[in-house]
């Protein structure tokens, strides 16, 4: 009797099963390519063990995409409200089906990836790997939703994958938005458990565990927690009834866990220094290295393209000076990256909101620009409020529930980074004139 | 507008809408904004898309969190079971008083959205930010196609109530 379930061995999951059609995804062109494609860019220059790759995380969220349906779906975990809000969910008939799509889409979720994931995505396809994916999962794959009984439908399955932030003027029904919430959503998205656990993993660091089991047993569809109509916090009538992913009461540690994992991760592995500089000098080589600067942006050459190749680039315009890219290309085969000069810290961030803005311009002007480098990102982190169900069958904010979540703020990261052989010297810079250049910079910003 | 600009201009209108009793939450200042940019036209660049709760910005949510990692803003939370409010720091203050000319210009802008936003609750802003978004870009001109599409869109708002939104945003644009 041929098999209709299969399953692969998972570090984070122990097995994940997959049906026939579930296969016939797996083994598209767009999902294999996943598997030359490193989860976390050229981290493991920094972790030696995070050379873990996207195709093992496109199982894992398929995996835990399924587990969080079944637990928002289950009769016993949806309100008569919620039922109201949400018709499909009075239609359990149908629940294979969307559980089958839900699964699929989270599956192909990061197929538009980019060699070396996020490091290069900014500068080389400023509109996001989500419209990749997007165009793969519509024209690529159609003929692989096509041999499905009954075929499933190729437009859903991309809404989904990408979810509304990244699907421009297309709109979601309430149900859609829910679902693409299960994947990519910001407080609960399994692409997020997955990836903090997977990556902790693979890291060798202890940030980012915490109990997903425990978490995805409490989470609930739920109505949107009251906020006061006026400044007195009163009136409740003109409320927004529109349903969004939550948890009852007795998962809210299990999500600060989850919450100060995305914060530790972010801050200590995502954002760490020496990662953020091999990025630049990732994007440097591929600028130079890919003919015109500009990646293939259409399907074919998309999935021609792994790190495979660009690592056999890297290493062969490392030895040739006369090669493009050769500069960056030597740097990463040398371990020679630019160093770190300056981090934002509390004191400068009070008196001018972009210190590290302000030190890379005095710093590029006395060294060369060609010489200093300036990371700056903020806001990672900071949606940490959702509905919770509580033991009295009120819903209330999670900010209003914990104080651990009342006192996470976003990250922000603001350095500056200079190559080697003038770290000393704009070291010193800094130690005399550091606090007179933020100031000035702020200063000067006024009107 | 740069960044500090655009700064001074969310937290001032944050400022004017807490001076008329608003709850000042992230889904208030969401909708005010929407209204600043479409109806003040103040050149803000946030794409807005139809989502949940009506006109909704990610690019203005990221930048949101982004003043709060930069202490322009900060999350106050409120008594259970009600949703935090965003208030303006004294840093967020410093940097409004360096554009004076930015929010001279657009004063105008910010007090007209902010006395039609006064203390509205979030239902009734969902209903009119959905109105505004469907004025602007839907091809319908009909008033009652239009209100009929809100109500479509957004299956639990009732047909008085799609109507009355659609001639309120009408009467302020």
């Amino acid at each position: 009797m041929p098999k209709v379930t299969h399953e692969f061995r998972d570090p984070i999951h122990d097995f994940i099963s997959v049906s026939n059609d579930e296969r016939r995804v797996i083994d598209s062109n767009p999902v294999q390519r996943l598997r030359h494609v490193h989860q976390l860019a050229m981290s493991y220059l920094v972790y030696p063990g995070a050379t873990h790759r996207r195709f093992e995380h496109s199982l894992g969220v398929m995996e835990l995409a399924g587990q969080v349906f079944d637990v928002v779906t289950h009769r016993e975990n949806i309100t008569d409200q919620i039922r109201e809000l949400v018709p499909e969910l009075s239609e359990p008939d149908n629940f294979p089906y969307w559980r089958k799509i839900l699964r699929m889409a989270a599956l192909c979720h990061d197929i538009g990836h980019l060699p070396f994931s996020h490091a290069a995505e900014h500068q080389l396809l400023p509109a996001g790997h989500e419209t990749l994916t997007h165009e793969l999962l519509l024209n690529e794959m159609h003929d692989v939703w096509e041999s499905m009984a009954p075929p499933v439908d190729a437009q859903t399955i991309a809404k989904l994958a990408v979810g509304q932030s990244k699907a421009g003027a297309v709109r979601f029904s309430t149900w859609e938005a829910l679902l693409s919430e299960i994947i990519v959503g910001d407080a609960f998205g399994v692409d997020r458990i997955d990836y903090l656990l997977r990556d902790s993993h693979h890291a060798g660091v202890a940030y980012g565990k915490f109990d997903h089991h425990r978490l995805i047993s409490t989470l609930r569809i739920l109505p949107r927690p009251p906020v006061g109509n006026g400044s007195d916090g009163e009136d409740d009538e003109d409320e927004s009834r529109e349903p969004l992913l939550g948890i009852e009461h007795g998962g809210i540690h299990a999500a600060e866990a989850l919450l100060l994992a995305r914060y530790f991760m972010f801050s200590q592995v995502y954002y760490h220094p020496v990662r953020l500089m091999y990025d630049v000098h990732l994007q440097d080589f591929l600028r130079e290295w890919l003919p015109g600067g500009k990646y293939p942006g259409d399907p074919a050459g998309h999935l021609a393209m792994t790190d495979i190749e660009v690592l056999a680039g890297i290493r062969l315009a490392a030895l040739n000076p006369g090669a493009g890219g050769h500069e960056p290309a030597r740097r990463i085969q040398d371990r020679d990256h630019f160093r770190v000069l300056y981090e934002r810290n509390p004191a400068d961030a009070e008196i001018n909101p972009e210190p590290g803005e302000a030190i890379f311009r005095k710093v590029a002007e006395v060294f060369g620009e060609e010489n200093v480098r300036h990371k700056r990102i903020t806001g990672k982190g900071g949606n940490v409020d959702f509905p919770v169900l509580a033991r009295d069958g009120r819903v209330g904010s999670s900010i209003a529930f914990s104080q651990t979540l009342q006192n996470l703020s976003p990250i922000a990261v603001d350095s500056v980074f200079i190559s080697k052989e003038h770290l000393a010297n704009a070291m010193r810079l800094l130690r005399k004139e550091g606090p007179s250049i933020v100031k000035a910079a702020m200063e000067g910003s006024a009107e | 507008m740069n960044r500090f600009a655009k700064a001074a201009v969310l937290t001032r209108l944050r400022d004017e809408l807490a001076r008329r009793g608003s709850w000042c939450g992230e889904t208030h200042i969401q909708k005010a904004t929407v209204f600043l940019q479409e109806v003040g036209r103040v050149p803000l660049g946030f794409d807005f898309v139809l989502y949940k709760h009506g006109p909704f910005s990610f690019d203005l949510r990221s930048e949101l969190n982004a003043l709060r990692a930069d202490g322009l803003l900060v999350l106050e939370p409120q008594p259970y079971p009600y949703g935090p409010r965003l208030a303006t720091t004294a840093l967020g203050d410093r940097v409004q008083s360096r554009f004076p000319k930015t929010l001279e210009t657009y004063s105008g802008a910010i007090t007209r959205v902010a006395d039609f936003v006064r203390n509205r609750g979030v239902a009734s802003l969902e209903r009119l930010g959905t109105a505004l978004y469907l004025i602007r870009e839907s091809t319908l001109e009909d008033d009652y196609a239009l209100a009929a599409e809100l109500r479509r869109v957004k299956p639990h708002v009732s047909e008085a109530d799609a109507m009355k939104a659609i001639e309120e945003v009408r009467e302020l644009i």
